[in-house]
């Protein structure tokens, strides 16, 4: 597991509520990984691509812990990445993340 | 009486989510999940990727086979509940046997509408419904194939689009001239249905009069149209009939689908019914995926003695030419309209207000927009028709106010 964190935006880079996604070429992974702000302001971090299709939950809407598939509504669970909802049948697989004087570092492959 | 052991008739979206509720809920008795398939699968994708072959039946599975071990639920496959015995406990299965139920809850589904065209009993003419159904269309819609598409509501248009998608001559019938305008609004659902069109869908505004098997094909008669056409293959997609006959034959109260209370309990305490077939008096079945799932975690609820999960504006999706359309609430109870960005650009969505609520919202490869306009309906939040229509204002935002 590494524990290099990559400096990947800056916290206001993400609008509260929504995501952004952090192309695979940067964090190494092998799907890019979505950045989530929670309404509270805190930020997670999970594969983007739903496992149920091929859908970017940094386009998903964020809400109360949970990020929402933006195709079929299927909920995981910021923190852990726990699907909580038909269609999907599989977890998101988290990863960790520091916000740090508004900046955003993200742990690829490094469980939260 | 404690309720020990329930029984779920049928494998959809409405019966498995009927299981994962109630284990979601902490029931820790036994359930039995009966279903006529191999196990059950997610029907969504028959009219899409499953029906291009892209998605094979594994890769629809609702759940995943260890999950049935995981939740300790016992699918009995291949199998058909012949009768319900609520007086003996029980439900009695094809081969005769018994299983034991303290409760039942159907989700039998319902069966595609066969109209009583003349000819429609041919085997070049299709529905879809099943797997079964879209395993033997998939061999019809070969490139180059004349296909006519009966319907041009949610099936008939992902048909349709599928189809010349995988190279068919498509025409599309409806009688309707703008088909669901009630659920969309008359401009988008026009814009929509113009959409096939220019995808190479031939529309028809038409009904068909009966069909004619010849050697090479299918004749079709259609009211407008000057002289028969002729087809390889025919796809009916006018709706679903549904399966209450283990229901009226157990004397439970039956019209129009199985009618159920607001806990999705039939008029007999024992038997609960959820999805296609079930209906509240006075409402018509929401025969959507989601509102199937909902019935479930109601009856769960119902089963647990717990708190019925919250209500939610009915929503649902569907897709065509590599559109993603969605749609929540009802639009036909809207007195205005505001549109979000333009039919022909990337994306748009249409609000409907009355009284300056948001009751219902449609839109294409917006999905953000249907998710702010469902919680601006569930939560009542006052719409300003000027901020609803301005692209600029992220649907997010359009909840603060």
């Amino acid at each position: 597991m590494s524990s290099t964190g990559i400096r990947v935006a800056a916290l206001d880079d993400i609008p509260e509520g929504e995501g952004i996604a952090i192309d695979k070429a940067i964090t190494g992974t092998a799907d890019n990984i979505a950045l989530l702000r929670d309404t509270d302001d805190s930020v997670y971090a999970l594969d983007d691509t739903c496992t149920h299709e091929t859908a970017s939950l940094a386009d998903g809407w964020v809400e109360d812990g949970f990020v929402e598939c933006p195709l079929h509504s299927s909920k995981f669970c910021l923190k852990s990445g726990e699907v909580q909802g038909l269609p999907a049948t599989r977890n998101a697989c988290p990863h960790r993340v520091e916000v740090r004087d508004g900046e955003v570092w993200l742990f690829p492959g490094e469980a939260p | 009486m404690s309720v020990g052991r329930v029984v779920i008739v049928g494998g959809g979206i409405a019966g498995v989510g009927t299981a994962a509720a109630l284990r979601t809920g902490g029931f820790d008795g036994e359930v039995t999940l009966v279903d006529a398939g191999e196990f059950p699968y997610d029907r969504p994708p028959l009219s899409k990727d499953f029906l291009t072959g892209t998605r094979d039946l594994k890769e629809i599975a609702l759940q995943p086979p260890q999950w049935y071990d995981d939740q300790r639920v016992r699918l009995v496959n291949r199998t058909a509940v012949t009768a319900l015995r609520p007086r003996d406990g029980a439900v009695e299965l094809a081969d005769g046997r018994l299983l034991p139920a303290d409760r039942v809850v159907l989700a039998t589904g319902g069966a595609a509408a066969r109209p009583p065209i003349p000819g429609a009993d041919s085997d070049r003419v299709h529905v879809l419904r099943t797997a079964d159904d879209a395993d033997r269309l998939r061999l019809a819609l070969s490139p180059g194939a004349h296909i006519l598409v009966v319907g041009a509501g949610l099936i008939g248009a992902e048909v349709a689009s599928t189809a010349v998608r995988l190279g068919c001559q498509v025409d599309l019938v409806d009688p309707v001239a703008v088909p669901l305008a009630p659920v969309l609004g008359p401009d988008l659902a026009a814009w929509l249905h113009g959409l096939h069109a220019k995808n190479h869908v031939t529309t028809l505004h038409a009904s068909v009069e009966s069909f004619t098997e010849r050697s090479n094909g299918i004749e079709a008669r259609l009211t407008s149209s000057t002289g028969p056409r002729l087809y390889d293959a025919v796809v009916l997609g006018v709706g679903m009939v549904p399966c209450v006959d283990l229901a009226r034959t157990a004397g439970l109260d039956v019209d129009r689908g199985i009618l159920v209370d607001a806990g999705q309990m039939t008029s007999n305490p024992a038997v609960l019914a959820v999805g296609d077939p079930a209906r509240v008096r006075d409402e018509h079945r929401a025969e959507h995926w989601e509102a199937a799932q909902q019935d479930g975690a109601r009856a769960a609820a119902t089963l647990l003695g717990a708190a019925p999960p919250e209500p939610s504006a009915s929503w649902f999706w569907t897709d065509r030419h590599a559109r993603h359309i969605e749609a929540v609430g009802h639009m036909d109870t809207a007195s205005d309209t505001v549109l979000r960005g333009s039919f022909d650009g990337p994306s748009c969505a249409v609000f409907g207000l009355r009284d300056g609520l948001v009751v219902a919202a449609a839109s294409v490869d917006d999905p953000a927009a249907v998710r702010a306009a469902r919680r601006l309906i569930d939560r009542r939040i006052p719409a300003d028709a000027a901020r609803l229509a301005d692209p600029s204002v992220k649907p997010r935002d359009l909840l603060r106010g």
